[in-house]
């Protein structure tokens, strides 16, 4: 699989991962799984990558 | 006469009436519900179909369309989809593929009238994703998917390709879709050179023997409707689309088609999707379908896989084994059997079983394994006395027959899996080859074995009454 990071939604704090190389620092919003909360990576209260 | 789902149920209740279970009770497939039930289920190693005739669809209300569940979770149903006998579900089972995949049976064309899947047309606003019951699988699943096959048609040669490829919701008429780079993605690709958009046809429901003649193993170029048809014992029924008529064709006996455009240059966040190695695929930027039309039988029944799990595992690996028996066997003529065992998720471990003449025709073998199907990972090739079907068999031929340094075999840097999570690379593995096979040139010790003749002469039912036997617990 590729590398990814994992994000904190900032309205639902669900935790989800993203493909690195394709959503990390792209200015591109994510999708929360959970709540459908649209928000940038730099939002998320916490990454791991 | 073409078949239809409907008959293989009917076919299923009279040969296997235990393993198909309807379920009368309203139940909400985008919350959860069915696949709790589903995992409920084999949490108690129990894999029936489920049938639920009362499940609500996307808009909260009781859907028009039964949804039906777990049909390939057991390799006797899919021995029955293709007419041979539950009892042959091993061995014959994946020979009986192979058999049929030397062929190529072309479909033939029927008028809209002829056309069972024409029986109800929804054009553009009348089209409407949320009337089906779509299932949410996982926890992480960013929507309900649609898990079936998509078809698209080469621009330059013509020919049609199916594949399984999740579809997110993402409205009334939009779906996202994942394609690895494989042969709808090559489509797709060709078309978005010249900004063209791709026409698809996700065939979400049919005859479970369509389902497996779509996962043929097939290079890119041979036609899938006539691999299908191949697979299936006849000429697959085509009908023109409603979308482009006769410049793509859609199979007339389907239960429920979705026609529509993979847009050009278009990508939006699709997934996280439990996928089939059991781990989410990660979310990232897919393209999207914009739907155009709608067509289905009057009584049309909605199919599902549950992906990641037995369902899912099963049919991708009947298909495989006799795609690459023919394939191994073309080039070490000895070859007794393929197998895609559960616990490699259909697709990473391949055993192959050989009755080997002399050295190196295991490597030849694992070799094409390899080459002929870009899922295998782990290849373990074994002698002919070991059932390939017994996975404790295979292990214990791993554990009496390899010396890891002189038995193992790396290949680095090949072509793997993007949904592969031990993968550090998006698209490149790592495969290994074990050779548990007896050597050839040095004695080796014999395998334990009771006298047949004590075998033939000591039965056990005339020392343990046959219902005590039914009784006993299987290990």
């Amino acid at each position: 699989m590729a590398g990814i990071f994992w994000v904190t939604c900032p309205e639902c704090r669900g935790e989800f991962y993203c493909h690195a190389q394709e959503l990390r620092h792209k200015g591109i919003k994510l999708l929360c799984p959970y709540c459908g909360h649209q928000f940038l990576d730099e939002e998320s209260p916490k990454i791991v990558e | 006469m073409a078949k239809k789902l409907k008959e293989f149920l009917s076919q299923l209740v009279d040969r296997l009436p235990d393993d198909l279970l309807r379920i009368d009770r309203p139940i909400d497939p985008a919350h959860f519900e069915v696949t709790a039930l589903l995992q409920h289920l084999e949490n108690r190693q129990q894999f029936p179909a489920l049938l639920f005739e009362r499940p609500l669809n996307l808009h909260g209300k009781p859907s028009s369309f039964p949804l039906l569940s777990n049909l390939f979770a057991t390799r006797a149903r899919c021995a029955l989809a293709l007419a041979l006998d539950p009892e042959d579900a091993g061995l014959p089972l994946s020979l009986e593929y192979a058999k049929r995949e030397e062929r190529l049976i072309p479909p033939v064309k029927v008028s809209a009238r002829e056309a069972p899947v024409k029986e109800v047309v929804k054009h553009d606003q009348e089209a409407d994703l949320y009337d089906f019951p779509i299932v949410r699988h996982h926890a992480m699943d960013s929507a309900p998917y649609i898990d079936m096959t998509p078809v698209m048609k080469d621009p330059d040669e013509g020919f049609y390709n199916l594949a399984f490829l999740r579809n997110m919701v993402k409205g009334p008429r939009r779906l996202g879709i994942h394609m690895s780079p494989r042969h709808n993605w090559q489509i797709h690709r060709k078309n978005e050179e010249k900004k063209r958009p791709t026409p698809v046809a996700i065939v979400v429901s049919h005859h479970p023997s369509f389902y497996l003649g779509a996962l043929n193993v097939s290079p890119f170029g041979v036609d899938d409707y006539a691999r299908v048809g191949a697979i299936m014992g006849e000429p697959l029924r085509l009908t023109a689309s409603e979308t482009w008529g006769d410049d793509f064709m859609v199979p007339a006996d389907a239960e429920i088609v979705i026609e529509g455009h993979v847009l050009p240059d278009v990508r939006e966040v699709e997934a996280p999707f439990g996928e089939f190695p059991g781990y989410y695929g990660p979310q990232r930027l897919r393209p999207v379908i914009e739907v155009t039309a709608i067509t289905h039988r009057r009584d049309a029944v909605f199919q599902h896989i549950f992906v990641g799990h037995r369902d899912n595992w099963i049919l991708g690996g009947i298909p495989k084994e006799g795609s690459l028996f023919n394939l191994i066997r073309g080039i070490v003529p000895t070859t007794k059997g393929v197998h895609f065992p559960i616990s490699g998720c259909g697709r990473f471990h391949c055993y192959v079983s050989i009755d080997k003449k002399i050295d190196g025709e295991t490597k030849q073998a694992a070799l094409a394994a390899l080459a002929g199907c870009d899922f295998v990972k782990h290849v373990v090739v074994v002698d002919a006395d070991i059932d390939i079907y017994r996975e404790e068999e295979v292990m214990w031929a791993v554990a009496t027959r390899v010396q890891a340094d002189q038995d193992v075999d790396i290949i680095k840097n090949v072509k793997g899996n993007t949904l592969d999570p031990s993968q550090t690379d998006d698209i490149m593995t790592a495969k290994m080859i074990i050779d548990a096979t007896r050597p050839v040139k040095r004695p080796f010790a014999a395998r334990l074995e009771v006298p047949k003749e004590a075998m033939a002469k000591t039965r056990l039912d005339e020392f343990v009454a046959p219902a005590v036997l039914e009784r006993l617990r299987r290990s």
